[in-house]
């Protein structure tokens, strides 16, 4: 469970990125939070594993509270949130069986990991999540020789492999085409469902927060504008939480 | 069509702009007169015809066996040439690591321009200078040039080095970072995959280099090929002379076929 207490946070250029937000996600949930660039959506996600400090109130991950942890506990908590990024971040040069590895780390003694001696059940565990995403067959290719969408499901791969209780998504699609765009949010909705996993997505496609969301969170300026779950989600809704009529460039299309 | 304005592909350059391309042109022009009309053409009496020599050099050692033994006496003293550079080499790209992780601004923070100006000096002092200084210090010999080589070759490693370390993508290391790795094997797995193709290719490069300056440095007696070079150079021996140059020549252009080769599969 997340727990969000009165929440604040201003950047040193004194933007105000979060204004008292109170939010509590629980245990499974698949969670868009759609909002126009510069909202907050980003700044929100990064406080769950500390990458950014709310100057504020207090995060709450199974209850324990993220701004106190020390530096071992922190890494500890880090091991159990996988994050996947716009630009998937991989190794370009090492193989995609590599890269999948490297959600392992956290698990690995430092000493292992630096010869390269991982578990075989590790290893089984890597080869299976990239079965379950359905490219095992390119374990052995170099990262960088695979298309956009394949390299964000080998990302989803290494999240899963790093077998975490909760899933951070920061636009995850931002980078690819439509059909792609669809594959990624179908592969990351299912295995999260399989592994009943905790999953907040950033999205601003609202046609494809439509589409996946089991809840969503609109923010605007800092402030979360709507909380409710997709049944009472529609256009309108949309527009209220940007306060402005719906651009068709705002929709992914199919 | 014909009352559209006209589009030049270069945008217009305004009168001052104009001044001063005339003025750099014009001054090279004459920097390059001045320069041919201050050499002194002159040849001065020589025993020997330009065209002698070259037969000499070239085509005698080729065909006349006399000389062909003195080519496998020559090519291990190569060999020797060769193992300084490469011993020179390994050396320096150690000892530049370190200095490169000092001087990359993202590694090195904001004293990087110390060690940038470190590299530059070693840099900017011909290896000829280094060898002299080392046959002085540690007697002429290999060792000398091995000495003279890595020091030398630091100053370029190092540079090459610290931008390939600044120009690497900060990304991985975030992801291996935001999923419980510590930072060693974030830079174990984020950011050594990236830099040490790099690393080699540029320590392989540096390796044809010292290859030719090793030859060079046994001029100074610094060891290896350059010493029967110089010494058959000064008794006139053109012969000797070719020979070496003919076995310099192979290997050098062996050496850097090789070399890149593997560089252009490495990155």
């Amino acid at each position: 469970m997340i727990e969000f207490k009165d929440v604040s946070l201003i950047y040193p250029n004194r933007v105000e990125a979060l204004k008292n937000i109170d939010l509590t996600i629980e245990k499974g949930e698949f969670v868009v939070i759609v909002g126009m660039s510069g909202a907050g959506k980003s700044t929100l996600m990064k406080c769950i594993n500390r990458m950014v400090v709310p100057t504020g109130g207090e995060v709450i991950v199974d209850n324990q509270i993220v701004s106190q942890l020390k530096e071992s506990k922190l890494r500890q908590l880090r091991t159990q949130i996988g994050i996947i990024f716009q630009d998937y971040n991989l190794v370009k040069r090492m193989s995609v069986l590599r890269n999948v590895m490297v959600g392992r780390l956290g698990h690995t003694s430092t000493f292992n990991s630096l010869i390269s001696r991982f578990p075989q059940e590790d290893l089984q565990l890597a080869m299976k999540n990239l079965k379950r995403i359905g490219i095992d067959e390119k374990a052995y290719v170099r990262s960088d020789q695979l298309s956009g969408g394949q390299q964000q499901r080998v990302s989803i791969a290494r999240v899963l492999t790093q077998q975490p209780k909760i899933i951070l998504a920061d636009e995850p699609v931002a980078s690819l085409d439509p059909p792609t765009s669809h594959q990624v949010m179908r592969d990351l909705k299912r295995v999260s469902k399989e592994d009943g996993l905790t999953t907040i997505v950033n999205l601003h496609f609202i046609d494809l927060a439509m589409e996946y969301a089991d809840r969503i969170i609109g923010m605007r300026e800092g402030e979360i504008v709507f909380d409710g779950p997709i049944a009472e989600v529609t256009e309108k809704t949309f527009e209220e939480i940007y306060g402005r009529p719906i651009r068709e460039e705002e929709k992914r299309g199919d | 069509m014909n009352n559209q304005k006209k589009i030049s592909l270069r945008s217009q350059r305004s009168v001052k702009q104009k001044t001063i391309i005339t003025l750099i042109v014009t001054s090279l022009v004459l920097l390059y007169a001045f320069s041919l009309w201050s050499q002194d053409f002159t040849i001065a009496s020589s025993q020997s015809s330009p065209l002698t020599i070259l037969y000499r050099l070239f085509i005698v050692p080729i065909i006349d066996p006399t000389y062909w033994s003195s080519f496998v006496e020559n090519s291990l003293l190569m060999l020797e040439t060769v193992a300084i550079a490469y011993a020179g080499g390994i050396a320096a790209s150690l000892f530049a690591l370190p200095l490169a992780v000092f001087s990359a601004k993202n590694s090195g923070g904001k004293v990087s321009y110390v060690g940038k100006v470190i590299l530059n000096a070693i840099r900017s002092i011909p290896e000829l200078l280094f060898g002299v200084f080392f046959v002085a210090a540690v007697g002429p010999g290999s060792f000398a040039g091995v000495l003279a080589i890595s020091i030398n070759s630091i100053g370029m490693i190092g540079k090459l080095y610290a931008e390939s370390i600044e120009s690497i993508d900060r990304a991985p290391v975030d992801a291996i970072k935001a999923s419980g790795g510590n930072r060693l094997q974030a830079f174990w797995y984020g950011i050594l995959p990236q830099i040490l193709p790099q690393f080699l290719s540029i320590s392989l490069f540096r390796f044809e280099i010292d290859v030719r300056a090793s030859t060079i440095l046994g001029l100074v007696g610094a060891g290896g090929i350059g010493v029967p070079l110089i010494l058959s150079q000064q008794q006139r021996h053109w012969e000797e002379v070719g020979v070496i140059l003919i076995i310099v020549i192979v290997f050098v252009v062996v050496i850097d076929q090789l070399s890149g080769k593997i560089r252009t599969k490495l990155v």
